[in-house]
């Protein structure tokens, strides 16, 4: 199962469907502080951040694409609130710069987990683009990193901020791991080398010594686990009412 | 490049542990545009530490893909030099310079004296 | 136009930013330093930030480069309204990517400005304050996506215009930045003139869409480089922190861009406009420069609003910046 051509493996476009949308949704509601972030240099880089998820979603949705004999901006835009499958951690509004700092950090880490059991995968055009995405996600740990140290590490609003955020957002972190009906199958035919269940443990493992350094309350297990990639709240449906806009208005034509 | 009149000087400021963190500074960056090349002035970032002055000198200097390498400095580590007296110091110095030797008539003189011809230009 | 200086001619006295240079007794040691220093740009000579300058040469930078940075600032804003609404996936990384330039731009301006003696949040209370200015472009709304193509495509190459021709400034850090900000704004009328393009070839709706934009940013656009000056007069001019006169640069707006406007078959509302062979440039209705005034003075359409957004969004980063950054308080 080495080739392009697309495998008859149940489950692979829940798969390619869930991180597109995860990479879709974080990089529109990121991209939010373009123009507005605390200080210009730090606007650029955010925006940069925010401008590689898009990229990474576009390339997923490309795959998915192939797939179903489809167009990526079709998958992207064209479907109802209900029919999103990203992560309940990511339906949280952009919120203050703390809230979107505990949120990238949560999702970063959550996601780099995910793409660890994906990168040796049999299917090649998804293990490749992996491989090119892992490399770029590197910059993303870095920087989201060294702002959640500052949070943590200021006595004051800063620090009680970033409590706030992450017990808010703690309850659905693991909404990443959601695991997926075709999962089996994705882990017999090699795409996914390990149950999303498996990586959840191994992400909480690895969050365990940094969190207990900035002394950060470690997020708790996950509320409402089997929904946790439907049923979106109003801040998603806002998000999807303002990027159907201009699409909407005009259906069919090209832009 | 002092820190004379830098607006963007460090200000000290003191941290949970007692210890004095510089505050937002200017730090300068320098750009490598491939390899090979000179590191070239590029521009400066404000951050308040190393860590996100390489971070923001990437994003100024390098989001386009247009850098293989960077170099971020302190501002205040850097000694300005542009003292005429010291770079440019007027009494002769072409015999530091090809252009101070120049030998065409004596050449003409000696190829006279060996009964030699002017030697052609070489194809290249 | 970025210049506050070619704003004068429509502003009342009051409202100038001319004339904020600091009087000097006479001394003649000064003077004759003066004479030097002048002398030096007037023959193409450049000033570097940790030069000697003469205070008026460094006042009149700043202002210049000041009202530039501010521009670059507040130009994020009418873009940034449809950042979320970019209808396919390209659209919404081109365009993400040109606000992210913007704000950039305002980076790389701002810290000239630094340089030349004024903290960055000393600048942001100015412009915040409404004691210093931005571009009158940014004071009107964003009513519909043609409204981005038709910013990143004409309002850009306005700019661009202007810009180049500040490549060769005297003040050495300006005219560097300008050579970068240059290249990047290339790619940006490349991604407005692609989004025109396609919506002129797209449905009814999408080229009556475009037509509109352009009946709306046409007056904004012939005032953008502002009204016609004395080069002589010009002390911009004659310190060569720029190169061109008002007019010039809106003759080489015209000279590209109407005929690339009228090959997608647009209509350009002025019916005034032509290609006057005789006199070797365009004529045109005289730009509504009452419309500039009271535009360019924060009066316009989204002044208030726009101001109002950055002061908002400015407060609610606070903490950020001191807690974290330490950034100084503004002098």
């Amino acid at each position: 199962m080495n080739g392009a051509a697309a495998p008859a493996v149940v489950g692979l476009d829940e798969l390619l469907l869930s991180m597109a949308d995860d990479e879709f949704v974080i990089g529109f509601s990121d991209s939010e502080w373009t123009g507005i972030a605390p200080l210009l240099e730090e606007d650029v880089a955010m925006s940069s951040l925010s401008q590689d998820e898009l990229g990474h979603a576009a390339a997923l949705y490309a795959l998915l694409a192939e797939i179903k004999d489809t167009d990526a901006d079709v998958l992207a835009y064209d479907r109802e609130p209900a029919d999103y499958r990203h992560a309940r951690l990511l339906d949280h509004g952009r919120g203050d710069w703390a809230m979107t700092i505990a949120r990238r950090y949560l999702y970063e880490t959550a996601d780099a987990t995910r793409l660890e059991a994906l990168v040796d995968g049999s299917w090649s055009p998804l293990a490749e683009l992996v491989d090119k995405i892992r490399r770029e996600e590197r910059y993303h740990l870095m920087h989201i990193g060294t702002w959640l140290e500052r949070l943590a590490g200021t006595r004051g609003a800063s620090r009680d901020r970033l409590l706030a955020a992450l017990e808010t957002l703690g309850p659905d972190a693991g909404t990443v791991f959601t695991p997926l009906d075709g999962e089996p199958s994705l882990i017999e035919s090699g795409v996914l080398a390990r149950s999303m269940a498996d990586s959840e443990r191994a992400w909480r493992d690895s969050l365990a010594p940094v969190f207990q350094r900035l002394d950060l309350p470690i997020p708790p297990p996950t509320v409402d686990p089997a929904r946790g990639r439907t049923a979106h709240g109003n801040d998603f449906r806002w998000l999807w009412g303002e990027f159907t806009s201009v699409r909407g208005a005009d259906p069919g034509a090209t832009w | 490049m002092g820190a004379r009149g830098d607006p963007g000087r460090a200000r000290g400021r003191v941290n949970d542990s007692g210890r004095i963190e510089p505050a937002l500074e200017a730090w300068e960056v320098f750009r490598q545009e491939k390899e090979g090349d000179p590191m070239r002035h590029g521009g400066s970032v404000m951050a308040p530490d190393a860590d996100l002055a390489t971070h923001y000198a990437r994003e100024m200097y390098g989001r386009r893909q247009e850098s293989v390498r960077l170099w971020i400095v302190r501002r205040a580590d850097i000694f300005d030099l542009e003292d005429p007296d010291l770079l440019q110091p007027p009494l002769d110095r072409s015999f530091k310079k090809p252009g101070g030797y120049v030998m065409r008539d004596k050449l003409a003189a000696a190829r006279e004296a060996a009964g030699q011809e002017k030697p052609k230009a070489r194809a290249k | 136009m970025t210049d506050p200086l070619a704003l004068d001619p429509v502003l009342s006295p009051a409202e100038r930013s001319s004339g904020g240079a600091p009087v000097r007794a006479h001394d003649e040691a000064y003077d004759a330093w003066f004479e030097r220093f002048e002398a030096h740009v007037m023959n193409g000579g450049k000033v570097e930030a940790v030069d000697a300058m003469p205070d008026e040469y460094r006042t009149a930078v700043l202002r210049f480069v000041e009202m530039h940075a501010n521009s670059e600032l507040m130009g994020v804003l009418p873009e940034r309204e449809w950042l979320m609404r970019a209808p396919t996936l390209r659209r919404k990384l081109a365009l993400t990517a040109k606000v992210q330039d913007e704000v950039g731009h305002a980076q790389l301006l701002y810290r000239i400005a630094e340089d030349l003696g004024k903290p960055r949040e000393a600048m942001f209370d100015d412009l915040l304050a409404g004691k210093t200015k931005f571009h009158h472009v940014f004071h009107y709304p964003t009513v519909g996506w043609a409204d981005v193509g038709m910013i990143a495509w004409l309002v850009d190459a306005a700019a661009i215009v202007a810009q180049q021709a500040l490549r060769d400034s005297s003040y050495a850090p300006y005219a560097r930045t300008m050579r970068k900000i240059c290249w990047e704004e290339s790619v940006h009328i490349m991604h407005g003139r692609d989004v025109v393009v396609t919506m002129v070839t797209g449905t009814a709706a999408q080229r009556a869409a475009i037509q509109d934009a352009l009946d709306r940013w046409w007056g904004p656009l012939m005032q953008m480089h502002g009204p016609r000056s004395l080069r002589e007069k010009d002390m911009d001019l004659r310190w060569r922190i720029k190169a061109k006169t008002s007019e010039e640069l809106r003759q080489e707006f015209l000279t590209i861009y109407v005929p690339r406007i009228r090959e997608l078959g647009l209509v350009i509302p002025d019916p005034e406009l032509r290609f006057d062979e005789d006199a070797g440039e365009w004529s045109y209705t005289e730009p509504d420069w009452d419309e500039l005034r009271t535009v360019v003075t924060n009066h316009g359409p989204m002044s208030e609003a726009r101001l109002e957004f950055r002061r908002v969004a400015r407060e609610e980063t606070r903490w950020v910046r001191e807690a974290i950054l330490g950034v100084p308080a503004a002098a």
